[in-house]
């Protein structure tokens, strides 16, 4: 694969990541707390859109390859990880009387519960969509790029959805309450801002869009159980990036780690072509250089953007 | 509270929820014996469980020692457990990759030296972060040494894991030997089912010692340590941290502290782990590992040791209730209806009793004050005048 492939497939995985972490940013800011439930409403997302395409099938036409049935799914998981999210909000975490951390911890075991749920009726197998994946687009695979008709709905699903979250959130009335909220909740109550209100459309629209993110994450690889905890770290990673509470760092930071993530493999080639002396350093990043820990490195600078700039990229209030 | 009140006297002293924890330990002691009498519960899987209970309660001490005492958020639980018994399983294993064969006193201080430095390498940069950075940070690192065991085959034997561990009293003076030397015997309480006491578990009962040597000499220093000068600091900097470092506290430095002590009684409980089970795997280094202990911790009342045991005990039950429920009653998968009930139990204390069950009470006075007749008595004069002080401030 050309370095062009590579770039292409970390667009396609950045776009899931970028879902998955404005929903993140979102909640961090407005609920104040670091949500560890987030991985596996996008776990729930993926299976409500499994079970309702395998309900309705395949409705006639497809688009980009993808029957319209899908699409319907797709919605439906967005619904059922909004819906899910809003009751957990009012049901837990509303009456908890509790700090942030309390929340944190909190929302670990809402993250066990939902995984449970999900793998007592499912089982810890992987599944798949019902739908065959397809070939790679022949004009492309000359320069290197092997993706498919699947990959581009998924990035053109997930800008619509980006595009439709900035619109929302620079031009409509919600979107100005959310901002005041996130920058201060105290002013935005006493400024007579329904603060309550306004934290369940951030669940809403935080879970909705963690809930695409999984359906896609499901049609990229595969549906599991876990798949939502497994990703989990990776989206800290890239909101921690573009830094905690900013919705643009986030989808900056989604990318990110999205790219580093999909462009391990070429940098271990890189690694592997470049004349490192010593040795020894040679090999030692040769070995930690590759597809097993692309993942770790993701984390590792999740570590050091936190020592260094815990702000992140995009800096502070930029929400 | 002294002895000579006798057990009434220490009855009636009990708050509410210790009589309750009281009350449903023994009857559930009560009901492992006859289950143990009866032959339903094997005594050898009997003191497996109480070994295995004795070592989440070592895990759950050693959380303590970082949440309950300080407030740090550790999420990497796990790392140091699986260090623990990834250290002394490749010094002592059999299939070791590196070394093997070796004592498991070794095999100990190898498992320590390691984890004391992993604590370093993780505290140095996550200890400056806020509270939220730390808990997100800690299980970041927790995944990254998870995948060096899983994937550096060399090393660790990969997903393939340790096999051939010996137990703990390998090549000791009588120990060893111990449990081959012993007779069987034969009991016979309930006419028709007699319960043979074989090797295996004498194996067991010395396993469970070790367990309670390591636990009871855990839980005494800890005991002593958060009452002290130096576990006062702490409890300040876990209340605020701002405030210890206005009274002049290194509160990074206590902080490096507390990590380190939790870390190694951590790693503690992973050697003992890994010469209870004599296998160890990557699989041992999954993040559930780290809410078990999180679970017993906030169950048990954070800060509180006696807690910790508790929620030790309840965790072992839950790991083996579900897996006895699925064998006999419903036919559910165990690990996902572990999982759920985990959850449930985190969800239920922090909604209904965020102190914990068994919050520190009277563990953090020391007892001459309780007994030295209650209240203090009232000097003379006041403060101010015996300094001197003028009447303004």
């Amino acid at each position: 694969m050309t370095v062009l492939g590579y770039l292409t497939n970390g667009l396609v995985f950045g776009s899931i990541i970028v879902l998955g972490s404005i929903g993140l940013s979102l909640v961090y800011s407005i609920a104040d707390f670091a949500n560890f439930a987030h991985g596996d409403t996008m776990t729930i997302g993926a299976y409500t859109a499994l079970v309702t395409f395998g309900v309705i099938g395949g409705l006639g036409g497809a688009v980009l390859g993808l029957p319209y049935g899908f699409f319907f799914a797709l919605v439906v998981g967005i619904a059922a990880a909004a819906v899910v999210a809003v009751a957990t909000e009012k049901l837990v975490y509303e009456p908890l009387d509790a700090d942030s951390i309390g929340l944190l911890i909190t929302s670990i075991g809402i993250a066990f519960i939902y995984r449970a749920v999900i793998q007592i009726r499912f089982g810890s197998d992987f599944t798949r969509f019902g739908i065959r994946s397809l070939r790679p687009i022949e004009s492309l695979v000359p320069y290197g790029v092997r993706i498919t008709l699947h990959d581009i709905a998924i990035v053109a699903s997930a800008v619509v959805l980006v595009v439709g979250l900035h619109i929302l959130l620079q031009y409509t009335d919600l979107g100005r309450k959310m901002r005041a909220m996130a920058d201060n909740p105290d002013l935005a109550r006493v400024s007579g801002i329904r603060t309550k209100r306004v934290k369940l459309w951030t669940w809403v629209i935080g879970a909705g869009l963690a809930g695409a993110g999984g359906v896609f994450l499901g049609l990229f690889n595969q549906l599991a159980p876990r798949m939502g905890f497994n990703l989990l770290l990776v989206i800290f990673a890239a909101v921690i990036l573009g830094g905690i509470g900013s919705v643009y760092g986030a989808m900056a930071g989604g990318f990110l780690i999205g790219m580093i993530n999909q462009l391990t493999p070429f940098f271990s080639n890189v690694v592997e072509a470049l004349p490192i002396w010593p040795g020894v350093l040679n090999t030692v990043l040769e070995g930690l250089i590759s597809i097993e820990y692309a993942n770790a490195i993701a984390f590792v600078i999740m570590v050091v953007v936190l020592l260094v700039r815990p702000n992140g990229i995009a800096g502070e209030g930029a929400t | 509270m002294s002895l000579f009140d006798g057990p009434r006297g220490a009855l009636s002293e009990l708050t509410r929820p210790e009589g309750w924890v009281l009350g449903v330990s023994v009857a559930f002691l009560l009901f492992l014996l006859v289950a143990m009498l009866t032959g339903a519960l094997g005594p050898t899987y009997f003191l497996f469980l109480v070994g295995l209970a004795g070592m989440y309660a070592l895990l759950s001490f050693g959380l303590n020692a970082q949440w309950g005492f300080t407030g740090l958020i550790n999420f990497s639980v796990a790392a140091f457990f699986g260090i623990g018994a990834y250290g002394t399983a490749l010094m002592t294993a059999s299939g070791s990759p590196i070394a093997g064969g070796l004592n498991p006193l070794v095999g100990l201080v190898v498992a320590l030296v390691v984890a004391l430095a992993l604590a370093l390498l993780i505290g140095i940069p996550t200890l400056r972060l806020r509270a939220d950075y730390l808990a997100i940070a800690s299980l970041g690192l927790a995944e990254v040494v998870r995948l060096i065991v899983l994937n550096e085959r060399w090393l660790t034997n990969g997903s393939a894991g340790l096999r051939g561990i010996p137990g703990f009293f390998h090549g000791w003076p009588v120990l060893s030997t111990f449990p081959e030397a012993m007779p069987g015997l034969r009991l016979e309480v309930i006419p028709g089912s007699p319960v043979t006491l074989k090797t295996a578990f004498w194996q067991a009962s010395l396993n469970v010692l070790l367990v309670l040597a390591f636990a009871g000499v855990t839980y005494f220093v800890l005991r002593r340590a958060h009452r002290s000068p130096w576990g006062r600091v702490l409890r300040t900097i876990r209340s605020d941290e701002d405030l210890a470092r206005a009274l002049g506290k290194d509160t990074y430095s206590f902080k490096m502290q507390s990590f380190v002590l939790g870390s190694l009684i951590m790693a503690l409980a992973g050697v003992f782990y890994a010469h209870l089970n004599l296998y160890v795997g990557p699989g041992d280094l999954d993040p559930i590992t780290t809410f078990y202990a999180w679970v017993a911790v906030i169950l048990g009342g954070s800060g509180s040791n006696r807690g910790a045991l508790f929620g030790g005990v309840v965790i072992v039950t839950i790991r083996e209730g579900t897996r006895f429920l699925n064998d006999v009653a419903l036919p559910i998968d165990p690990a996902p209806l572990r999982l759920l009930l985990i959850g449930v139990v985190i969800v239920a204390v922090m909604r209904y009793r965020p102190q914990g069950i068994l919050p520190p009470q009277r563990e953090l006075i020391w007892p001459s004050a309780v007994d030295g007749g209650g209240t203090p008595e009232t000097p003379d004069s006041g403060v101010r005048e015996r300094k001197g002080g003028g009447d303004n401030e």
